[in-house]
């Protein structure tokens, strides 16, 4: 399997940047995730790798050969669209053959490859139906199918998994995983969705503006996030923001906001003390509920409680700390009651700190 | 409710009194005409089956049947073609769009006398511009409308161009709905641009070759003014359409009872061939 490369690519639509100088390399037989919000550039950048939106600088490799000048149909890749892009005059049977039908394939490796995707995907019942007698599940499958049959260097899939509904949605990501790590083929996948990101890649690549925030496994974007925008954006519920100061020495330093104090753990913070506005970031996993408030106590703070949604195993307890709305998600029996005032453990090992947007400080 | 009602009836009323005076009058009235003999002056007499087995029997009129069909063999595919060629030019990122989709639409909207009277200079002969360009470029000059075995093709063709906007819009309307994805898809696929055109593009335009068909064959069935104006039915009867011998036996001879009979046949073939050509297409499409 090969591996893909980017290197200093942009994208200009006229006098509008879409893509700023990305650059990235994707590992043999890895399934590296591009996510972002709408205008982030990630179908941009998949669109450049299939040949379908041309490169304005820079230049994109799988493996050795230079692809950035290559028509599609020149280089090799499949790809899975988000409305599945199915020929819909054809059956599933003509769907799948057409491009190795196209690319002059004996017709007995046809049908081999056919009988082989069709049984992988359970579409042998459906072969000889026409796109729009399938429910969008199976009309998904057939997409993944025909991209499957073609045995490409590599494989794309722009957003396959937006057009379904959350059961389905959920089920189909298995099997695009499952599946992926059966064949091992190199897979970009694009998605705004985090929690398929994170359930699906072996790497993430965080974008936002066309440019990207961060790489790395989807542990590492949750437990280290480089900037504010990451952390943000990994993770559901979204991690709380509080705006505050740092006061103190460096052996006890403390966060100050707006009705909120907050001990930093010694070794949790920048050699160099900041001076200026800082955020605390603190997600809502990493915060415990005591539903009586015996008042503040160190690595604590007092809030009172707006609102609680029971979602059954974990519950979200929203709760306002001074003039900061805040989110905790708890397992607790004992829930509290709208209105009640509480105090909020909140774990020092896992804040992070934010200058400028930047994070600089956290957990390990 | 009920003012509801009215006021529904009194607004579907004009086109209500329209369709009636102008389409199921004189349909009936024709129905009717077709058992009787009739000179337009004298009273209206009763005349029988004779209209229909006078036009059983009138080679003229089977004649006028062939030559329509020979127009229609010319004119159909000429008409599919060039529609979807010209759509297919037009749907490109093309310099001054609008001016050419504008250009290509203006002749159908000019009237059919204007267009047969200009096309008649055309092809004239001696003077004519396509023999002038022949005979620049080496050829011998044709008598298009002078000559029995050019006449019918030379008619065909210039009702072809003058409808060929028409057709373009709604093969132009249909090639919108081809959706992205499949045509990025496909090219992913490893397509050539003819590839492209065979599996993708011209399967999706079915519905929208089905309609130019059975417009175009509804219409050529009616050929009339080109013929009267150029031709006059010439050379050798060979551009005597249906209609015009129809318009020649009602307001020539004023035998309106066959003339009417004349209209209902050609009414049956219409409908006729427009079924078979449904079939068969829609059989294309399962294949």
């Amino acid at each position: 399997m090969p591996s893909v490369h980017f290197e200093h690519v942009s994208k200009r639509f006229g006098a509008t940047t879409v893509v700023e100088d990305f650059n990235l390399d994707v590992a043999e037989g890895e399934l590296l995730v591009l996510v972002g919000g709408s205008g982030s550039g990630k179908t941009t950048i998949l669109r450049m790798l299939a040949g379908l939106e041309e490169v304005t600088e820079g230049r994109i490799r799988i493996d050795d050969r230079d692809v950035t000048a290559l028509a599609p149909r020149d280089r090799d890749v499949a790809m899975v669209f988000q409305d599945y892009g199915l020929y819909p005059h054809m059956t599933v049977r003509e769907n799948l053959s057409l491009g190795l039908r196209l690319r002059k394939v004996a017709r007995t490796e046809i049908e081999r490859r056919v009988t082989w995707a069709a049984d992988m995907l359970q579409l042998e019942p459906l072969l000889d139906r026409k796109p729009k007698q399938l429910s969008g599940g199976q009309q998904q499958r057939v997409a993944m199918g025909r991209a499957m049959v073609r045995e490409p260097l590599v494989f794309l899939f722009d957003e396959p998994l937006s057009n379904l509904d959350a059961g389905l949605r959920a089920q189909m990501r298995i099997e695009i995983g499952g599946l992926q790590r059966r064949l091992k083929t190199t897979t970009v996948y694009v998605t705004h969705d985090q929690v398929e990101a994170m359930t699906l890649g072996d790497r993430i690549v965080v974008l936002a503006d066309g440019r990207i925030q961060q790489v790395g496994r989807p542990i590492d974007l949750y437990r280290a996030p480089v900037n504010r925008f990451v952390a943000g954006f990994v993770g559901t519920p979204p991690m709380n923001f509080v705006e505050g100061r740092i006061t103190g020495e460096n052996g006890g330093a403390q966060f100050n906001a707006d009705g909120m104090r907050f001990d930093m753990l010694p070794g949790r913070m920048p050699t160099t003390m900041p001076s200026g506005p800082v955020t605390l970031g603190i997600r809502p996993e990493d915060m415990e509920v005591d539903p009586q408030s015996d008042g503040p106590r160190n690595g604590s703070v007092a809030g009172r409680v707006v609102l609680v949604e029971r979602l059954g195993g974990t519950s979200h307890v929203h709760f306002d700390a001074g003039p900061n709305r805040m989110l905790a998600s708890v397992t607790n029996e004992r829930l509290p009651a709208v209105g009640d005032a509480i105090d909020v453990r909140i774990n020092g090992e896992r804040a992070h700190l934010f200058v400028d947007d930047q994070r600089v400080s956290s957990a390990s | 409710m009920r003012a509801e009602r009215r006021s529904g009836s009194l607004m579907a009323a004009p086109y209500a009194a329209f369709l009636l005076i102008f389409a199921a009058y004189p349909i009936l009235f024709a129905l009717v005409l077709v058992f009787l003999k009739w000179d337009l002056v004298t009273t209206p007499v009763f005349a029988g089956a004779d209209n229909m087995r006078m036009l059983a029997t009138d080679t003229r009129f089977w004649r006028a049947v062939a030559n329509t069909f020979v127009f229609l063999s010319i004119h159909l595919p000429l008409q599919v073609a060039s529609a979807l060629m010209l759509a297919l030019a037009l749907n490109r990122p093309l310099a001054f769009r609008s001016f050419w989709r504008a250009a290509f639409f203006l002749p159908v909207v000019i009237s059919g006398a204007v267009v047969a009277i200009l096309w008649s200079n055309l092809y004239a002969t001696d003077v004519g511009l396509i023999n002038g360009v022949l005979v620049r470029i080496g050829l011998r000059p044709v008598p298009w409308l002078t000559d029995p075995s050019t006449a019918m093709p030379a008619i065909a063709a210039m009702v072809t161009w003058k409808n060929v906007g028409f057709y373009v819009i709604i093969y132009l309307a249909g090639l919108q709905y081809i959706p992205r994805s499949c045509k990025e898809a496909i090219e992913i696929e490893g397509a050539s641009t003819w590839q492209r055109f065979r599996f993708l593009t011209l399967p999706l335009l079915l519905p929208q070759t089905i309609l130019v068909v059975t417009l175009s064959t509804i219409n050529g069935f009616q050929l009339f003014i080109e013929p009267y104006v150029m031709t006059g039915g010439g050379p050798l009867r060979r551009t005597y359409s249906i209609v015009l011998y129809l318009y020649t036996n009602a307001f020539a001879y004023q035998k309106m009872g066959y003339a009417a009979t004349i209209g209902v046949a050609l009414a049956l073939i219409i409908g006729s061939v427009v079924f078979i050509q449904r079939r068969v297409i829609g059989n294309a499409e399962a294949l």
